[in-house]
């Protein structure tokens, strides 16, 4: 590169500098008030990409627009990992939507990039108690709510109970009973006992990692914010899932990622897995003759005897967006899908799979009464007391950045992967884990 | 001659070479073809069952369908033809012009050309996002028409030079002295002699654009509005992973490109050949 | 005065117009972004937070003392040689052989091409579907003919993980160097065989002297297309491994990608693709230097 160019960067640079001020001084006003007739078109993006949720949003948006005749929403679905590289690019360019879904860690990265609004008078006006604390709390800075909890689901076992009953096994409740019992059912390529995913570009092993810490009261992230993966629990934990892996995996299961590990068992190919209430409409879907045949227990403790603990809980919130133009329709749009006959409605396009955010609609008749609840109320029971006292993984104290690069870096599963593949030492590979995530929360502060 | 093209059993390894390796360039789509018929029960229980047992048009009903797979369709056509015409429009007059009246720049040019290739696409993602809304076009198709060109025109200059540089200077001179200006020579003499080389480039650009994933993943909002190969990638990522939709959608993107490359490809070769062997 | 005028008029006004608009937009759509990636790579823009700082060398520094950048790197060079180094064997020997033989050549070509107008998604996902060790067919297949005793992952085998992705690649690229090697030989005049075998020529040495000599302006310029869309190549390897299993398959784009898309760490991430770009410039030199010296004895 001669001297020309590197002018001709500087050069541009100092254009590209210039152009960066300019944009920064009109800051975008918040919209007038309009509470009379509210007119305007929003833009929604959610991530229900299939059947009846999708069909839901649509007919919700229709009857506020029809409600309304000056709105217009448009809606427009993602799936969640391309609805993480829209928004995040998007906001480089103001191409984010008026409101949209999101996950409890994206909620925290949004709060980062100062994107979203706090929502305190939906909530306040849906009813603040009516809602659950613990996910309301997941988008909580300063009293300010910045995401309205839409609806909850937890991690549970699933297992399959035609194979447990030919092999003459009662349900695992420990993690050793679990590998015993997985063992004996694992019976490949017909049958594997439990699929280990360890996919990058998912979250998929420091979710299972996370389940054993869990229980064993630990967590992975500490009070003051460092990754812990070396503590004994964590230790234990990564070696328990090299075991199960290397004794019931499919050896593909490296790179498995939510679905490819989700798949198997719908399609009758694992014993056991780990999923929320998600897990029925899939087997539905994939396989409808084993509909009969599953059912969920609580995650596995260390001992019979440990108490219940919380494990993973995930409350998928709505958030507004701080570029809408028209965030008073967004938030009345927010605010119309609680009311009790539609948010039902909603809750029952994934009937056991979405729990709902708000206690009393918990216990509604209107709710129980949905053929799958009843069918798997088993099932619907242990996913309830889970959603109760879990949290989203590396939440245990409060929504931070951290747990969202926990979630999302892949760090822990690279980590397995060298365990499996390279036969990395596992307490050293966990060192050298837990650096790396250090180092990257630092990148964050 | 070298012997192994006369001796019969030279001649028999030689097939039998090609056909080894056809079977292989073949075996994926003959799959996913068979596998797009079949029930997602018979896929996950006899992986190696070559025929399905029974043949169901189910997932091509469901893509067409529910997934309104036609409209993404329909994007991509109107994507793909825009950016093939202006880029052959801009190419052909740029091609014809280095290679006619700046014969020795054009040498640098071509250079310069592939330099312009290296910038690898990954990272013009953002400045393109950013140049996009500065002009208003975001979440448009002008928008992504106009990244197209940034990678379609030069490479399709640089194939088009190859074509012109066949054009026999006699011929144009001819048509000069019969009192022809240089626009005429260029539309009525030149042009109908490149035209299958022209053809060729055109189609060609064609597929590139209709394969094309990362700028429409990162520059189109709207799911009405997404060419094919992103609505592709949005079934892997959805809620329940179907892999049968997943088999019928990848043959309804990759027949219409295999069908245009037969058509194409003696012609993409016969311009890049004889363009650099001068 | 007079002398000015003749030389604007050589300047070739016509000629101009025929070449501005390519031109124009050639320029304009490349000279922003690759400007723009040198301004923020000396910055620490982030890709969502709004507010960013000069700082100068810092970026250069952390990538290029980061150990997972040289691996990186290294993968990018042995997935580049190799890929290309497949591709061009394998395009060759087929485009000789189709050359030879006497009947059917125009069907074997056209099977051999498809892989070609595979788009990388679908390649991704058709080959990730044959190498699945539950339902896949390799796998399967393997077992049942007794070569492996359970189903065995190609992505998920340390030791053949890269093996895999190459042989996709070299799939997937060999139709190109096959086609358009094939068309150079054919326009390698007979006569000349002839004539090299009458002054007594072995064909190993008209092989060399003649086909070789013919087609080498071809093979070289496809070779600096394909090295620079190879180590450029971002959605294959992503759609196919993702980087993985353990960064054995992370090539620079993709570890770009992870900095500026995962990590967010835009700056770094354009600090990267400069590194990146330097490179590609010195190497495709090299080539250049090459093509002319033949060029030069071709004339």
């Amino acid at each position: 590169m001669n001297a020309k160019q590197w002018s001709m960067a500087s050069l541009a640079a100092l254009v590209l500098l210039t152009a960066g001020c300019g944009k920064e001084a009109d800051t975008p006003e918040a919209a007038g008030s309009g509470d009379k007739e509210m007119k305007g078109e929003i833009v929604m993006w959610h991530s229900f990409t299939q059947g009846a949720r999708n069909d839901f949003m649509k007919e919700a948006a229709d009857a506020f627009m029809s409600k309304h005749p000056g709105v217009k929403i448009k809606i427009e679905t993602f799936a969640w990992p391309e609805f993480y590289t829209k928004w995040t690019t998007g906001l480089q360019s103001g191409q984010v939507p008026d409101v949209s879904t999101a996950l409890p860690n994206h909620v925290v990265e949004m709060l980062d990039a100062d994107a979203i609004v706090p929502l305190n008078d939906v909530i306040d006006k849906i009813g603040r108690d009516r809602f659950y604390e613990a996910p309301l709390k997941e988008g909580t800075v300063d009293g300010k709510n910045y995401s309205i909890p839409l609806y909850s689901h937890a991690q549970v076992m699933w297992y399959r109970k035609d194979l447990l009953e030919k092999a003459k096994l009662p349900v695992p409740k420990t993690w050793d009973e679990l590998y015993e019992t997985a063992k004996a059912l694992n019976n490949p390529p017909e049958v594997y006992g439990l699929s280990v995913p360890m996919g990058l570009g998912d979250m998929m092993a420091t979710r299972f990692l996370n389940f054993y810490v869990r229980s064993a009261g630990e967590a992975l992230v500490t009070k003051d914010g460092k990754a812990n993966l070396t503590s004994k629990a964590a230790i234990d934990g990564i070696n328990y899932w090299v075991k199960m892996y290397k004794t019931t995996s499919p050896s593909g299961s490296v790179n498995f990622k939510v679905l490819d590990q989700a798949t198997l068992y719908y399609q009758g190919k694992t014993a056991f897995d780990f999923n929320s209430g998600f897990q029925i409409g899939g087997v539905e879907t994939n396989s409808p003759k084993l509909l009969d045949q599953i059912d969920a227990a609580p995650i596995p403790k260390i001992n019979a005897n440990d108490p219940d603990r919380g494990i993973e809980t995930s409350n998928v919130p709505m958030v507004v967006w701080k570029n809408s133009k028209h965030p008073e329709i967004a938030k009345a749009f927010v605010e119309s899908l609680y009311e009790k006959e539609r948010y039902i409605k909603f809750l029952h396009s994934v009937p056991a799979g979405m729990l709902p955010a708000m206690k009393d609609i918990a216990e509604d008749p209107a709710f129980l009464d949905n053929p799958t609840i009843q069918k798997f109320s088993g099932a619907v029971k242990v996913i309830s007391s889970a959603v109760d006292q879990g949290t989203a993984i590396g939440m245990e104290n409060g929504p931070t950045l951290e747990s969202g690069i926990l979630a999302n870096q892949g760090v822990i599963e690279k980590m397995f992967q060298n365990i499996v593949l390279k036969n990395e030492p596992v307490e050293e590979a966990a060192k050298k884990a837990e650096n790396e995530l250090n180092q990257l929360f630092k990148l964050y502060q | 001659m070298r012997p192994v093209g006369r001796s019969k059993v030279g001649v028999a390894l030689l097939y039998l070479f090609l056909s080894l390796l056809s079977v292989l360039a073949v075996f994926p789509l003959v799959w996913i073809i068979l596998s797009s018929f079949k029930t997602s029960g018979e896929m996950a229980s006899h992986p190696l069952a070559f025929f399905p047992e029974t043949f169901t048009f189910e997932y091509y009903r469901r893509v067409l369908n529910n997934l309104h797979f036609a409209t993404n369709i329909k994007n991509s056509l109107i994507v793909s033809l825009s950016a093939t015409l202006i880029t052959i429009v801009v190419s052909s007059l740029g091609a014809y012009g280095i290679v006619r009246f700046f014969p020795k720049a054009g040498k640098r040019m071509t250079k310069l050309l592939i330099t312009t290739y290296m910038f690898p696409p990954i990272l013009l993602a953002v400045p393109y996002s950013i140049i996009i809304i500065k002009l208003g076009l975001v979440n448009t198709w002008t928008g992504l028409v106009i990244t197209y060109l940034s990678f379609s025109i030069p490479y399709a200059i640089w194939m088009l030079s190859g074509f012109f540089q066949t054009v026999p200077l006699e011929i144009e001179e001819a048509a000069r002295v019969d009192g022809a200006g240089k626009w005429r020579v260029f539309v009525q003499v030149v042009l109908p002699i490149v035209a299958p080389g022209v053809v060729a480039t055109a189609i060609y650009t064609f597929i590139n654009t209709w394969n094309e994933f990362l700028f429409a993943l990162l520059l189109i909002n709207s799911s009405g509005k997404m060419p094919i190969s992103v609505a592709l990638y949005s079934l892997t990522g959805s809620e329940i992973l179907d892999w049968g939709e997943m088999m019928a959608a990848s043959v309804i993107v990759i027949l219409p490109s295999i069908v245009f490359f037969m058509l194409i490809q003696r012609k993409i070769a016969g311009g890049m050949a004889e363009g650099s062997v001068k | 005065m007079n002398s000015l005028r003749t030389s604007f008029k050589r300047w070739n006004l016509t000629g101009l117009l025929f070449v501005l608009p390519a031109v124009l937009i050639v320029v304009l759509l490349l000279i922003y972004p690759i400007l723009s990636s040198m301004y923020y790579s000396f910055t620490s823009k982030n890709l969502i937070r709004p507010h960013y700082q000069w700082v100068w060398l810092d970026n250069f520094r952390y990538v290029l003392t980061n150990p997972e950048f040289y691996r990186a790197f290294a993968n990018s060079i042995k997935w580049t040689v190799l890929s290309i180094v497949g591709q061009l064997l394998v395009g060759f020997a087929a485009a000789l052989a189709l050359n030879k033989i006497p009947r059917f050549s125009g069907f074997f070509r056209t099977l051999l091409i498809i892989p070609w107008a595979f788009p990388a998604i679908v390649i991704a996902f058709t080959w990730k579907w044959i190498f699945n060790d539950v339902y896949g067919f390799l796998p399967n297949l393997l077992t049942q003919l007794g070569i492996t005793s359970h189903n065995v992952n190609l992505f998920a085998e340390p030791s053949l993980v890269f093996g895999a992705v190459l042989f996709v690649n070299i799939w997937f690229g060999a139709p190109l160097f096959m086609v358009n090697i094939l068309s150079a030989l054919k326009t390698i005049p007979a006569d000349q065989y002839e004539a090299a075998m009458m002054d007594g020529a072995t064909p190993w040495q008209s092989f060399w002297a003649i086909t070789i000599r013919h087609i080498r302006g071809v093979i070289g310029l496809l070779l600096v297309l394909r090295t620079i869309w190879v180590f450029n190549n971002f959605d294959l390897l992503y759609l196919m491994t993702g980087g993985g299993p353990s960064d054995l398959t992370t090539t620079l784009p993709i570890f770009a990608y992870k900095t500026g898309w995962g990590l967010k760490q835009l700056g770094v991430a354009s600090a990267i693709t400069i590194i990146l770009l330097l490179f590609l410039l010195v190497v495709c030199m090299l080539y250049f230097r090459l093509l002319n010296k033949w060029e030069k004895e071709d004339r």
